[in-house]
């Protein structure tokens, strides 16, 4: 009865979409790369796509307990290779996150987001944990923390930014208080605001104060909350005048493109055209002349979202809004359906990262997210983003097969 | 802990932040795609498509032999890119240009600044070798190019610089005049005919369209080039110069200062026009190095200034036929009336001299001798409204109206005039006497002149005077003439032949002023002009006359600035150039020995 078990536990709803956006991220990568035919980048990510795709059905196979049990060594094992990364690699655009093996690159900081995933369910789905105590929510930090800290020595600010969405969603999903949530978010908030004038600032800041009065827990707590928070957000212009000019310039420019069309504007500018060029129907498969001309810089990559929708039109990119959101939305439905509290944060762990990734990247090539460079899951060019991309399916999958399994 | 099951309100958190999240990257996606789609495609369009504009070939000009006069040959400018020039080789690339390297730098920024994927030009009209040290040393010098642009080449000996004129870069102020034809950075006709026809020379821009990727590289052209806008070439001007004629009116003149205009009687064309001091136009051929400018703008002799029309000078005896057809049309005397010259004319108090004593002179003797005093007599009896009149008759006092716009009108006093500037009745008649031989206010210019010359020649048919008698447009392959306008200067035929006769006896007959422009077999007549000026300078001298006699062919004028008379400067300049057209060379077996030391150049050259 193989047959019963397969149409069983195989989530179609979580493969399709997948296989759907790796064919549309294939053929973007082809356009992107296009000249007088198929690119060496093309043929790559081909052969990255069929790894994952052997990959993502290997790992849905792997026992359910022996992923459990592989959680804290893998986990520890990849944060050695970001280690390693920072003393040997080799630097790509600025960053040291790259490993050269034999021509081709691997960045341990995409696959630590998975092993990051499946150390912090461990640790959250073991009996004495509970994240109303202190002590547990210090130590589900210094999970997410460490590798943190060492993608940002790399430096790589972007890949930074989706661990803490991805902590922030497990954390609500394991139970943190909304007292807790509010002392996550608000400084974040309140930094943010910051760069857009002392008005937003100052809202935050009264939201902040009135949501802290409304969970009336302990005072002193909500004091320190409070002043953490006012004390972030003045202290933001201070810090924003000590980063890197390229940095600075980039949420500037997410605040005004059009100051500086040829210098930090231009990205965004671009892609808004390409996007917006591409009107209802699109321009055509390879007749893009915003892509094939090369007017997107890292079209292949952290900008490939442009492609497809100056290609096929509001069409082809509804299409991969929709496929996305729907692979989230089964990802939320399987993380509330599987018996097992390790295999549900697993679940909303990956939600959580392929969120992070899509709205930062989408958000960004539309102009209404500052340039922060993530790749967009299943359609940026790059294997070891694919391949982590993959395995996450692979888990969702497996979470999915056994979610009968306590 | 619960359950995750039982996690619902949470999930729904979920579901919320991610439908909420969907739903306003939705909105943003039709705001950018189908909302402002067109603007942005728009946008995208002239992203990737430039327009390079194309140049049109100015028109040409042939003399009215159909000789090539005004050409065009290339000039290299060299330019750079600044985007893929490799700025250490700034010093090498100085080197071959010969410039200074802080001067090629500061034109290399002024690039950057502009767009530095567009190539700027960092030096103009180079010479063969630069060319092909540029082009040996491309590999070296990554984002240096050249350009092909048109400069002016003048082919013959004629350089005719004021009246073919120059082109210049056109300035701002132009610009905002002209609209939107022009760029900054064309060159526009800044003088003469190059002026004059600017709009017929100039032929109209092309635009072609091409595609380029971000770097502003090119990739090829758009749409097969079917949306471009096709180059019109110049039209080109025949002009009614006599090339050869003018080249030798201009080594006649070789270091004086004047001007040699020479007019067909038949249709008013005007066959040499020569300014000197004059310029080489060659070195006006695309751009003007600035030494240029300088050196021809601070020369104390003004070689750039047009003496040929926008000058004022007082016209000496050559303006005395103006009275004798006033007296004789006026009947205030006959061909028979007499005046006994005795080299000195009392009027009042004051004595006017002539050169001579004439004896027993009419009018006839008195325009073959100059005869002043016959004129100071004539004067008092035609009066000052008549010798106004005709003069105006004859065209002065108003500009001719000639093609090349570049006029002085002169100056024609009259009895307003004379009541203005010196008040009512605070001018005596002795004024008269001057202007009667031409001297005192009376002011007029070279092609004046040689215009009333023509109007004596063809018996009142006053042409205006005109360089261009067809244009021929390339696009449609026709010649468009311009028609001659004419109107009458109405005397009688008895008149006219009185002041031919004159003018005949002046240059042929013994005791003539004017025998040095004798021309064989051609009758030529004329008149000389002796005119003094101020400031104890030596006098000007001048001629006008034409040939034949009969059915003119060549009405002229000399005018040599500070020479003395003009029977021994001018009317042999006029003489050559009038066997000079009328044979189409010189065929006196020797030039006049009076006139040897004005023949400066070899006539080799010619």
């Amino acid at each position: 009865m193989v047959d019963l078990w397969y149409k069983e536990n195989t989530d179609f709803k979580t493969i399709a979409p997948a296989i759907l956006l790796l064919l549309i991220g294939i053929a973007s990568v082809y356009s992107a790369t296009y000249d007088a035919g198929a690119s060496i980048y093309f043929n790559r990510q081909v052969i990255w796509a069929g790894v994952g795709f052997a990959l993502m059905l290997t790992i849905m196979f792997i026992p359910f307990r022996t992923l459990q049990l592989l959680s804290y060594p893998l986990y520890g094992g990849s944060v050695l290779l970001l280690i390693v990364v920072l003393i040997m690699g080799k630097i790509v655009a600025g960053s040291k996150s790259w490993f050269g093996i034999g021509g081709f690159g691997l960045q341990p900081s995409e696959i630590v987001k998975v092993t990051t995933i499946l150390a912090v369910a461990s640790y959250l789905s073991e009996r004495q944990v509970n994240l109303s105590r202190w002590k547990h929510v210090a130590v589900t930090f210094g999970f997410v923390l460490l590798p943190v800290v060492l993608i940002v020595l790399q430096p790589d600010v972007g890949t930074a930014i989706v661990y803490l969405g991805m902590s922030v969603v497990i954390i609500y999903w394991a139970g943190a208080t909304n007292f807790l949530m509010i002392l996550l978010v608000a400084p974040v908030v309140a930094a943010v605001a910051t760069l857009f004038g002392t008005t937003a600032f100052l809202i935050v800041i009264a939201t902040t104060f009135v949501l802290l009065f409304l969970q009336r827990q302990n005072w002193l707590f909500a004091a320190m909350a409070f002043s953490f928070t006012v004390m972030i957000g003045i202290s933001v212009q201070y810090i924003f005048g000590k980063l890197a000019p390229h940095q600075q310039n980039r949420i500037l420019t997410f605040l005004n493109p059009d100051a500086d069309p040829l210098g930090a504007g231009y990205n965004v500018i671009q892609s808004k055209i390409a996007i917006g060029s591409g009107g209802f129907f699109g321009k055509g498969f390879l007749q893009g002349s915003q892509t094939q001309l090369n007017f997107l810089p890292a079209q292949w990559t952290d900008f490939i979202f442009c492609v497809p929708s100056e290609e096929f039109g509001f069409i082809g990119a509804f299409a991969i809004l929709l496929f996305l959101t729907l692979i989230m939305l089964r990802g939320v439905q399987i993380a509330s359906m599987v018996k097992s509290r390790y295999a549900s944060l697993v679940a909303i762990g990956i939600v959580g990262v392929f969120g992070t990734h899509t709205v930062i990247n989408i958000g960004m090539s539309m102009g209404i997210m500052p340039v922060v460079g993530v790749p967009l899951p299943f359609l940026s060019y790059g294997g070891s983003n694919l391949l982590t991309n993959m395995i996450m399916t692979g888990l969702l999958l497996n979470m999915y097969a056994n979610r009968k399994e306590y | 802990m619960t359950e995750f099951s039982d996690n619902s309100p949470r999930k729904f958190v979920f579901y919320g932040t991610v439908g909420v999240v969907f739903i306003l990257f939705l909105l943003r996606l039709i705001q950018l795609q189908v909302l402002y789609g067109e603007v942005y495609g728009k946008k995208s369009e002239e992203n990737s498509i430039r327009q390079i504009a194309r140049d049109p070939i100015r028109g040409l000009m042939f003399d009215r032999n159909g000789t090539l006069v005004v050409d065009n040959r290339p000039s290299y400018s060299v330019t750079v890119t600044p985007s893929e020039f490799k700025i250490v080789k700034i010093q090498f690339l100085a080197s071959i240009l010969s410039m200074d390297t802080s001067l090629l730098r500061e034109k290399i920024n002024k690039g950057i600044r502009y767009n530095r994927f567009a190539p700027v030009k960092v030096k103009r009209d180079i010479d063969f070798a630069t060319l092909s040290a540029i082009e040996e040393n491309r590999e070296k010098l990554p984002g240096v190019d050249y350009q092909v642009e048109s400069k002016r080449f003048y082919p013959t000996g004629a350089k005719a610089a004021h009246l073919y004129g120059y082109t210049k870069e056109i300035s701002d102020q132009q610009l905002v005049e002209v609209g939107s034809e022009y760029r900054p950075g064309d060159n526009i006709g800044a003088t003469g005919l190059e002026a004059a026809y600017e709009r017929y020379l100039r032929g109209q821009k092309g635009i072609d369209l091409i595609t380029v990727n971000a770097f502003g590289q090119l990739l090829g052209r758009y749409n097969d080039g079917k949306n471009d806008i096709p180059v019109r070439e110049g039209n080109d001007l025949n002009l009614t110069l006599d090339s050869k004629t003018q080249a030798l009116a201009e080594s006649l003149m070789t270091d004086k200062r004047g001007a040699v205009v020479a007019i067909d009687p038949a249709n008013g064309g005007v066959i040499a026009f020569v300014s000197k001091p004059d310029y080489d136009l060659a070195q006006f051929g695309s751009v003007t190095p600035v030494e240029v400018w300088k050196e021809l703008n601070t020369d104390e002799s003004k070689p750039l200034f047009n003496r040929a029309s926008l000058t004022r000078y007082p016209p000496g005896s050559t303006f005395k036929m103006v009275l004798a057809a006033a007296a004789l049309e006026e009947g205030v005397i006959d061909p028979n009336w007499r005046v006994n010259c005795r080299g000195v004319f009392q009027f009042g108090t004051r004595p006017f001299h002539d050169l001579h004593v004439h004896g027993s002179t009419n009018v006839t003797e008195a325009i073959q001798k100059s005869c002043n005093v016959f004129f100071y007599q004539l004067m008092l009896k035609v009066g000052f409204e008549r010798w106004t009149r005709y003069s105006q008759e004859f065209g002065f006092g108003a500009s001719t109206g000639m093609d090349i716009l570049e006029e002085n009108p002169g100056l024609l006093p009259s009895s307003e005039f004379f009541d203005r500037v010196y008040g009512k009745g605070r001018w005596t008649q002795g004024y008269l006497l001057s202007l009667s031989i031409g001297q005192g206010e009376v002011g007029v210019s070279p092609i004046q002149m040689a215009n009333y010359a023509a109007t004596l020649a063809n018996k009142g048919y006053y042409y205006t005077p005109h360089a261009v008698q067809k244009i021929y447009d390339r696009q449609t392959k026709q010649t468009i003439e311009i028609p001659p306008q004419v109107r009458r200067v109405e005397l009688s035929e008895k008149t006219w032949d009185i002041i031919q006769e004159g003018m005949y006896r002046c240059v042929n007959e013994v005791g003539g002023t004017g025998q040095a422009a004798k021309v064989q077999n051609a009758s030529a007549c004329g008149k000389t002009g002796t005119a003094q000026t101020p400031h104890g300078k030596k006098d000007h001298a001048w001629f006008v006359g034409f040939a034949p006699k009969d059915n003119p062919k060549i009405a002229i004028c000399v005018l040599v600035e500070n020479a003395g008379y003009g029977g021994a400067f001018a009317a042999p300049i006029a003489g050559l150039c009038m066997e000079q057209y009328l044979y189409g060379e010189l065929i006196r077996e020797k030039p006049l020995r009076s006139i040897a030391n004005l023949l400066m150049t070899n006539q080799e050259d010619q």
